[in-house]
């Protein structure tokens, strides 16, 4: 199949960016972005009045890879997995800045073709230097 | 919230969300991600999908707010992971369970899901949390 002969170059493509780092994004925490992803959740909790509830972060991440080369792969994305690791607490008023980095990606076949993976590594840091959260993320064309 | 310190095999209160294309739409604007499959019906179909799906991380939310409303105000969540394993479509409620696998000290480790009308687990995920 075409497909899989044009699937395998893009799979090379995107393997040789392993290591590719998003730019920075520097965000100040405020009020009524919590409050909005909150809503949006449906999640009333007095509690993320001042701290961040545990998805938040991915509203602060750097821009999604934006790998051209990854859209002549399949025919859309789907989110796999997420898994977030909590050191320090965000709170409403903090900075924090996002760093991403692309740091594994592999195809599988799945039952209806194939599938290409691309784990991306969040690292949030805040005002004083420390990372408050990593996210690992797992993001599939198909 | 807890009453009583909890137990291995204890399971949380059941939180069970109803999901409309307005909450991805709202989901969409708060978290920034306006990937058309959470709201555009014909592009969803255009990618081999059944319609417009929620955004694995509003189901991700939904788990979150399971495990921290059940945990109390002074319990931490140390971390949380989630695996989109089925697609689930608005108008279609999502049950959202979990269960407490272990206790060492303060720290439990719960597993969570999130489940369909017909019983299928379409997210599956763990937690840690530290109880203080």
């Amino acid at each position: 199949m075409s497909g899989a002969v044009g699937g395998s170059t893009v799979v090379d493509r995107l393997k040789a960016k392993t290591g590719w780092k998003g730019g920075e994004r520097v965000t100040l925490v405020e009020a009524g972005q919590v409050r909005r992803l909150c809503d949006a959740i449906g999640d009333d909790n007095p509690r993320w009045r001042e701290e961040v509830p545990p998805t938040f972060v991915v509203a602060l991440a750097s821009e999604t890879p934006d790998f051209r080369e990854a859209l002549d792969y399949g025919k859309g994305w789907l989110n796999g997995g997420d898994r977030f690791e909590y050191l320090e607490p965000i709170r409403v008023g903090d900075t924090i800045t996002a760093r991403s980095t692309l740091v594994d990606v592999y195809e599988k076949q799945g039952t209806s073709g194939g599938l290409l993976f691309l784990i991306v590594e969040t690292e949030y840091v805040n005002q004083h230097g420390r990372t408050a959260v990593r996210l690992r993320g797992t993001r599939i064309r198909r | 919230m807890m009453t009583t310190p909890p137990e291995v095999g204890q399971e949380l209160p059941e939180l069970v969300k109803h999901p409309t294309t307005r909450q991805l739409v709202q989901y969409a604007g708060a978290s920034g991600d306006f990937y058309e499959i959470h709201y555009d019906q014909d592009f969803a179909r255009s990618t081999g999908l059944p319609g417009v799906i929620l955004h694995g991380l509003l189901k991700a939310g939904f788990l979150a707010q399971l495990v921290t409303s059940w945990a109390g105000a002074q319990a931490r969540l140390k971390a949380f992971d989630v695996s989109y394993r089925g697609l689930d479509q608005p108008g279609v409620p999502c049950r959202c369970q979990g269960v407490v696998r272990s206790i060492e000290g303060i720290t439990a480790e719960l597993e969570i899901w999130t489940e369909d009308p017909e019983g299928r687990r379409t997210t599956l995920g763990n937690a840690t949390v530290e109880l203080s």
